[in-house]
């Protein structure tokens, strides 16, 4: 069945069953279906460009989900944009996918063309006050290979990347999560992640698919833990979904454990490694749960593989698998000529199958290097190195490139240069990533030559540079640390000595 | 001990004003976000022998490295 029709089934099946709670604050599975067929019906009537983008913005909320429903219900893609973002990104976001319209659930800092209209929250109240018609969602809403999200990562040259992901994208992404990982229908999920990021996607579908309940945690609450710790065991999760990041937070409060939770039990992992030691500790808590390290990029849908971390993995493992395929999906292990490389040997890994997207938005160049024919078949290349042993189980190496992952967040270090470089404090940077004894990226750390400048202090110039990047790029991409020197080390090539640079940070 | 907490956040914030003045604000000067700060709880903890109750960690409590000084030192006693 259809992704559309598998979650308005359970508005007829189970009208009042809550599908959304934030903060104690719950909608439900009928309101969720006059919600998003009221704007659906809106936006077929502004006769938009069929199939063309629309971007919506806003925070962790109701009606953020229920506009992303309405927007392909009308037969559009959806552009999550979150309220975090700076100006910055949302124009380069504007500039690249021309959005046909914009949906901001919170007050929209920028200022659209006339021929884009913004729709905004007191406009989709006014919609939402109509009463409600009979909305004939087959006869719009999108189909097979049509877009259904695109969801924006960080960019080389500081422009960001649209990955376009089809409903059959979705399909065998959410085939999966049925199929491998033990969760069954009416389960409350974490919804911790930004919408902007691709691992809610992981909580958001699985959930709305499977007559399940999202529980909303937004940014606001876990920034104070003192708030975070009163709310968790109040939203009575049952499927944890977050970064190892995350749960590192939440596993500083003693009481997080399975006397304290009794009905989590199951946690999945994705978006950056999971270390032995998280996964050991949240073992020794929650010891009848089952715990999933999953991996897989934003272009291949969420994710492609996945290992449960039982006793025998935590044993027979120093560095935690990253997993099977899922069966639809070949994972291979390459050379730099894309030749095969038998077991045991660490080469780049190319995914393919039908959950891999067909590219990025309107971004030909970078497509075509990323996305090959590779023995006749489509192939996506991941950029990271990896190798399969001897039990099929896939190994994590870390990139090919310059690319790291800090909390989560993918970051090119390249790009985080050319931000550092337009700052106008900057003469000239780069930055290296700082590694913790888990092989995890803890920091960024940034060095600087900075123009002459009348600041009194390291630490006031180093305020005013991060002010300036504030508008420059997304929070999570800012480094933590600035060192200043004199000049920079260069390579024999003349080139920014960037080898040096994380020797230096990691000795 | 103050020594030694002005050292776990000269390391983690890579700036010397945490050590020239011990009331600027960490979090909105942005020295420490969210990730940060659960650093220096496990630094506090293995370091300082102490048991932060993170459950009760209260943003405002934590602000400047003079508050921190104080929380550890009330957290021993």
């Amino acid at each position: 069945m259809d992704i559309i029709q598998q979650i308005d089934k359970w508005a007829e099946m189970t009208p009042d069953r809550v599908v959304y709670d934030y903060l104690g604050d719950t909608k439900t599975y009928k309101e969720l279906k006059e919600y998003s067929d009221k704007i659906a019906q809106y936006l077929v009537g502004l006769n938009l460009q069929k199939k063309a983008p629309i971007l919506v913005y806003g925070g962790q909320t109701f009606e953020m989900i229920a506009t992303f429903l309405a927007i392909v219900k009308a037969g559009h893609s959806y552009i999550p944009v979150d309220s975090e973002s700076p100006k910055e990104r949302i124009m380069q976001i504007m500039e690249i996918s021309q959005p046909v319209a914009c949906i901001a659930i919170e007050s929209f800092p920028l200022v659209l063309k006339e021929d884009v209209p913004l729709i905004s929250k007191q406009m989709l109240e006014g919609i939402l006050e109509s009463e409600p018609s009979v909305f004939d969602v087959k006869q719009y809403q999108i189909k097979g290979d049509d877009v259904f999200y695109i969801i924006f990562t960080s960019g080389t040259t500081g422009m960001p990347k649209g990955v376009q992901i089809s409903v059959n994208n979705l399909q065998s992404f959410l085939s999966w999560m049925k199929s491998d990982f033990g969760i069954v229908a009416g389960k409350t999920f974490l919804a911790q992640a930004a919408y902007s990021f691709d691992l809610s996607v992981m909580s958001i579908y699985p959930a709305l698919t499977q007559g399940g309940r999202l529980a909303a945690l937004p940014k606001k609450v876990t920034d104070n833990f003192k708030e975070l710790f009163e709310c968790l065991p109040r939203m009575e999760l049952n499927i944890w979904v977050s970064t190892p990041s995350f749960m590192d937070i939440c596993l500083l409060d003693k009481n997080f454990n399975e006397e304290e939770y009794p009905e989590l039990t199951h946690f999945l992992f994705c978006g950056e490694e999971l270390t032995k030691k998280t996964a050991q500790q949240l073992h020794e808590r929650f010891s009848k749960a089952s715990i999933y390290n999953t991996y897989g990029p934003t272009e291949a849908t969420v994710a492609v593989s996945q290992v449960e971390v039982n006793e025998t993995i935590l044993k027979n493992y120093s560095r935690l698998p990253i997993g099977l395929a899922k069966e639809d999906t070949e994972l291979i292990v390459v050379d730099e000529n894309l030749d095969v490389l038998p077991n045991n040997n660490a080469g780049e890994l190319l995914i393919i199958g039908p959950s891999v997207s067909k590219g990025y938005l309107n971004n030909p160049e970078k497509t075509a290097n990323a996305f090959v024919k590779f023995q006749g078949k489509f192939a996506y290349r991941t950029g990271d190195l990896a190798e399969i042993n001897d039990e099929g189980q896939l190994l994590y190496h870390g990139r090919v490139d310059f690319q790291v992952k800090l909390h989560g967040f993918r970051i090119e270090l390249e790009e985080v240069d050319h931000h550092l470089g337009q700052v106008s404090l900057i003469k000239q940077a780069t930055c290296a990533p700082k590694y913790d004894v888990n092989h995890k990226v803890s920091q960024i750390v940034a060095y600087v030559v900075a123009k002459e400048n009348d600041y009194p202090s390291d630490f006031s110039l180093t305020k005013a540079i991060k002010e300036e990047l504030t508008t420059l790029m997304m929070p999570y991409m800012i480094p933590q640390k600035f060192v200043y020197v004199d000049s920079l080390p260069l390579t024999n090539n003349g080139k920014v000595d960037r080898k040096k640079i994380l020797h230096e940070v990691n000795c | 001990m103050k020594e030694q907490i002005i050292e776990i956040l000269q390391d983690l914030t890579g700036s010397e004003e945490v050590a020239k003045n011990l009331d600027v604000n960490l979090f909105d000067t942005g020295l420490l976000d969210s990730m940060a700060t659960v650093q220096l709880l496990l630094e506090l903890q293995s370091q300082c022998n102490i048991d932060v109750p993170v459950s009760e960690f209260e943003r405002s409590e934590w602000e400047t490295p003079n508050k921190i000084i104080a929380k550890v030192e009330s957290l021993q006693a």
